[in-house]
């Protein structure tokens, strides 16, 4: 036998072809040396190959075997139940019943004596045929033990050499997908069955069915790309079609597979994974139909975990059949707890009536916590922030001891958790005291109990209690060692209550990590069943990875997995009502919860949404006068952040606008609110010269301990997807510009009260009028306005701004003065807002052009851009207007108009 | 399956006839130890469910935390009475399996003799 090494480098995967046949499909059926298997797998097992011969006549064979076979039994069954009735029938024709009761009557040689004895003799041989010949399949040998067992087991067992068919191993299904695939490869006139024909067979399964719908895949619309993809990657030629070199290594790591993840016959999960795993064309295929290999696999996973969470419940409840049905254990050693009992709820009960959903991951956690208790310390506080999954923790551990899979410190226990809020919401602390040792006490007594105290600061009077302090109380108790606690508690109460109290020194503390994002897939996959269950509904994958990546992106205030939970809870209900029951909830519908949530249009771009993001440069423009650069770079950042190119882990972008006052900074800021976050009001805007000395930064983000936080942190959280302006930024104290460094860094800020507050889905621009008689002076000389940048950069903010404060930003743009015709634009821009105005009220309104010209004329300032023109334009058309309107000189239907002269005129 | 007439030979020699001459092999080997061990696993259940380690740790811990002299003396008692019920109960339940174990043994033998001695004394008749 010769070694061919994998391409698809799986480990231990690699496939050894005879050296005779060289593995060859059609000369291997008929080697002497491997016996038609050609090309195999080693493993601890044996070497793994696939003998069975798959053909017209194996296919048609299987059949009539199990027709055969159900034809058999169903002789031999009616059989027997002939004989009884044939001896019931006799038997009750006799003169006397009494004498089936003597020995005589059964050797005496009655006919029907003689049938009814072969009929059970005949029954013995019906159970053996049903042991041994009812079930085709057979189960994998390693399947009864444990994970630890089968590790334990391959890592003293050397790769056995004898030769291990793995065809009686497979189960009717995957049976059913070989024969499939043979027969999807005769249809296209092919001679070998390829792995693609394995994968397009499991496709057609029951199973495929479920794939497919979970990825949310529609058949019909790969049906023919594949088909094509199938003749175009395999020869064509007359029959005999073999199974080829690679499709036989493929069903022998499959059974390999199914060996791993302990499964009991060799499903169609795995011919689909190892068919999809080693051809990198068809993963290519796949990914082109809008299916990335990462999905397919994740999607496989999931259906995979689904079926042994299911196995896994099955032994659940065969071991919680053991544990006692009251509070007393099974030694009857324990007493009542009535006032526990008030104040509590046993966790292993509902643990025992399956009200309690598994742990997906968290081994190490889970270790630490059961290392933290058999170590002799006692007890242990979970430390870890909302949702992150601390409670998740605890009911694993009452699961766990339900099935006694537990160090013998918890053996014959229950798990009790304490309602501390309730125990405490007397307000009295005398009270308080008195409950929390009477309950300390009943457990001394009944000894069964171990404690799970979720939000243990509220014993320090954290959870906003008042001065109630029961935590020394209780630590002193704890000392005595009578009892053992399970705790749970935030990082910041952690950090705040009891890190450096004696209760936190007595607890050994476990951190529970956020998690990241494939294991929060993970336990959402592990968790939708629940949630289509009851709503009557079906995850695509799809829905579940947005809501994986959306919870970790845009959800802060509680953490993953329990926010993404949050999310598709709320997004099957939406799918329920808006299509009805049995639809499928999508990724847009979680889009669409996470975009109500938070405010930030997380869905896909509409079509109308990309027209006016291509068109936003017009748009602004209709407001904004000159200023190519600036416009454009805004536009351009809008763009990047829309199609998800950015990093996401700064805010959408950073931007300083230099230049002299009243040139329309401001005012593409309102613009750009306006246009793409829906409202001019759509901005955060703080004027910096309020900010001068260094304890205005309190101001800004609040101080410990001030639950209202700051005035630009909470203005952020309440609408994280909104433009941040910061006016006349140059006034601003120092330390302020270095809280600032963060935000533009990293996207997110600190408050005062401990929140993190994101700023990646906000555009924060800063404007500045430093360097404006620089600016004026080179804009009169001509320069280039890159030039201008450049020397701003290097010589004049220099002395204002830090280096690396001014290198944080994506853009500093200079707008330029504006000249006598921009401003004569802006005139016009203006006149048409009072026009609109006037509109409203019935009234037309026209301006002549000459009106206009000194109009623009008169507010033009080289030094103050247009904003004396909105002086003039009050001072000179608005006073009049108020004054015709206040007389009513006008009525609805007339036109107003502005004279050369500069007066005003009604035109009825 | 070297060829098809091997096949269908296979299923008429080996599967259904030659299955009459395995049976009473399997029976006394393969099926004889499927039994076995699925009695035994009944009958470990069994055992867990009566908490028997439990007990006998706890064999002088009275029950039902009553620590006094009264208590400890009932408890004794009580466990004493509660574990032979337990034990006699278990070893019932071990007759019964092994009862049926014996039948399993019995049965194809006893009922194979019966047929051929009632056939045999049929025909002489």
């Amino acid at each position: 036998m010769d070694k061919i090494p994998n391409p698809e480098s799986v480990p231990n995967s690699e496939a050894i072809v005879c050296s005779v046949c060289g593995g060859d499909p059609r000369a291997s059926v008929k080697c002497k040396v491997c016996g038609g298997a050609g090309i195999g797998v080693a493993s601890s097992d044996g070497f793994l190959v696939w003998t069975e011969k798959v053909d017209d006549f194996s296919v048609a064979f299987r059949k009539i075997k199990r027709g055969v076979t159900t034809g058999f039994h169903a002789v031999i069954l009616v059989f027997i139940i002939l004989t009884f009735v044939v001896f019931v029938w006799r038997v009750s024709a006799l003169d006397s019943i009494g004498v089936v009761g003597t020995f005589n009557f059964w050797i005496v040689g009655h006919w029907y004596v003689t049938l009814l004895c072969f009929g059970l003799f005949c029954g013995c041989f019906f159970i053996f045929r049903l042991f041994e010949y009812s079930k085709v399949e057979k189960v994998i040998p390693t399947w009864h033990l444990t994970e630890s067992q089968l590790e334990a087991r391959d890592s003293k067992v050397a790769k056995a050499e004898h030769r291990f068919d793995v065809s009686p191993y497979y189960s009717e299904q995957a049976r059913d997908v070989v024969e499939s695939a043979y027969k999807i490869t005769k249809d296209l006139k092919r001679t070998q069955v390829d792995p693609h024909m394995l994968f397009s067979a499991v496709l057609t399964s029951p199973t495929g069915g479920l794939f497919m719908a979970r990825l949310g895949m529609d058949f019909n619309k790969i049906k023919e790309p594949l088909a094509r993809f199938m003749v175009a990657e395999s020869a064509a030629g007359n029959p005999p079609v073999t199974l080829s070199r690679e499709t036989k290594r493929i069903l022998a790591l499959a059974y390999a597979e199914a060996r791993s993840h302990r499964r009991q016959y060799v499903s169609p999960m795995e011919l689909f994974i190892q068919s999809f795993s080693v051809s990198l064309k068809l993963q290519e295929l796949i990914d082109k139909l809008g299916f990335p290999a990462e999905h397919v696999r994740q999607v496989a996973e999931w259906v995979r975990l689904q079926e042994k969470l299911r196995e896994d419940y099955h032994r659940f409840v065969k071991l919680a059949a053991l544990k006692p049905k009251t509070a007393m254990n099974r030694a009857m050693t324990a007493q009542q707890t009535p006032l526990l009992d008030r104040f509590s709820e046993d966790l292993t009960m509902a643990a025992r009536d399956g009200r309690l959903a598994p742990l997906v991951g968290r081994k190490s956690e889970m270790d630490s916590l059961l290392r933290a208790i058999e170590s002799g310390q006692g007890s242990a506080v979970l430390v870890g922030s909302n949702g992150v999954g601390k409670s998740a923790i605890v009911e694993e551990l009452a699961r766990r001891m339900v099935a006694e899979d537990v160090p013998v410190e918890l053996f014959d226990r229950r798990l009790v958790s304490v309602n501390l809020a309730q125990l405490i919401a007397s307000g009295d602390p005398s009270l308080a005291a008195e409950r929390l040792l009477t309950i300390l006490n009943e457990i001394a007594i009944s000894g069964n109990v171990i404690l799970a105290a979720r939000g243990i600061e509220a014993l320090v009077g954290g959870s906003g209690a008042g001065p109630l302090d029961l935590a020394e109380t209780f630590a002193s108790e704890m000392d005595k060692g009578y009892f053992i606690t399970v705790a749970s508690t935030t990082s910041k109460a952690w950090t705040e209550y009891l890190e450096n109290r004696s209760l936190g020194s007595k607890l050994v503390k476990v951190d529970v990590l956020p998690l990241g994002a494939d294991d929060t897939l993970r336990v959402l996959m592990a968790k939708s069943g629940v949630i289509e269950y009851r709503n009557k509904v079906f995850f695509t994958y799809q829905a579940l990875d947005k809501a994986t990546s959306l919870a970790l992106r845009y959800m802060y205030d509680v953490s993953v997995p329990e926010s993404a939970l949050n999310v598709l809870r709320e997004a099957a209900v939406v799918a329920r009502k808006a299509r009805g029951e049995k639809t499928f909830v999508t990724a847009e519908d979680v889009a669409g919860v996470v975009h109500e949530k938070t405010g930030i249009p997380v869905e896909a771009v509409t079509q109308s949404e990309t027209e006016k993001l291509l068109e936003m440069e017009t748009h602004l423009h209709e407001r904004i006068i000159g200023q190519q650069e600036a416009v454009a770079a805004v536009s351009q950042a809008l763009r990047r952040a829309r199609a998800e190119l950015r990093e996401g882990k700064r805010p959408i972008a950073n931007f300083m606008f230099l230049g002299p006052t009243g040139v329309g900074k401001t005012e593409l800021t309102k613009a750009l609110a306006a246009e793409y976050f829906g409202e001019e009001k759509a901005m955060v805007r703080v004027d910096m010269s309020e900010y001068q000395d260094p304890t205005s930064v309190a101001r800004m983000i609040g101080v410990p301990g001030d639950q209202r936080g700051g005035l630009l942190t909470e203005a952020v959280r309440k609408a994280p997807f909104s433009i941040v302006l910061l006016d006349e930024v140059e006034k601003a104290h120092p330390d302020i510009l270095n809280l600032f460094l963060q935000v533009m860094e990293d996207g997110r800020l600190t408050d005062g009260v401990g929140r993190t507050v994101d700023f990646t889905n906000a555009i924060v621009i800063m404007t500045s009028n430093a360097g404006t008689p620089f600016i004026q002076a080179e804009v009169n000389r001509n320069t280039p306005l890159e030039n201008i940048k450049t020397a701003l950069l290097e010589r004049e903010l220099k002395g204002i701004f830090r280096p690396e404060f001014l290198n944080r930003f994506d853009g500093i743009i200079v707008f330029k003065p504006l000249t006598l015709d921009e401003v004569s634009q802006i005139a016009w821009l203006q006149i048409n807002k009072i026009e609109q105005r006037l509109l409203e009220k019935g009234i037309k309104f026209r301006a002549e052009d000459k009106a206009m010209e000194d109009l623009a004329r008169a507010g033009f300032d080289p030094q103050f851009g247009a904003r004396p023109l909105r002086r003039v334009i009050q001072d000179r058309i608005e006073n009049q207007l108020a004054d015709i309107l206040l007389r009513h000189q006008v009525e609805r239907g007339d036109t107003i108009v502005l004279r050369e002269d500069g007066s005003l005129s009604v035109e009825k | 399956m070297s060829s098809p007439s091997g096949a269908m030979a296979k299923l008429l020699f080996v599967d259904l006839i030659g299955s009459v001459v395995w049976f009473p092999i399997w029976w006394y080997t393969k099926g004889l130890s499927m039994v076995t061990i699925k009695s035994v696993n009944a009958l470990r259940y069994r055992f867990q469910a009566y908490a028997f380690r439990i007990w006998i740790r706890n064999f002088f811990v009275p029950m039902y935390g009553q620590h006094d002299w009264s208590g400890r003396i009932v408890s004794f008692f009580m466990r004493l009475v509660v574990l032979i019920g337990r034990l006699i109960a278990l070893l019932v339940e071990a007759f019964v399996y092994a009862l049926g174990l014996a039948l399993w043994l019995a049965a194809p033998a006893i009922l194979a003799l019966l047929t051929v001695f009632s056939f045999i004394a049929g025909t002489v008749s």
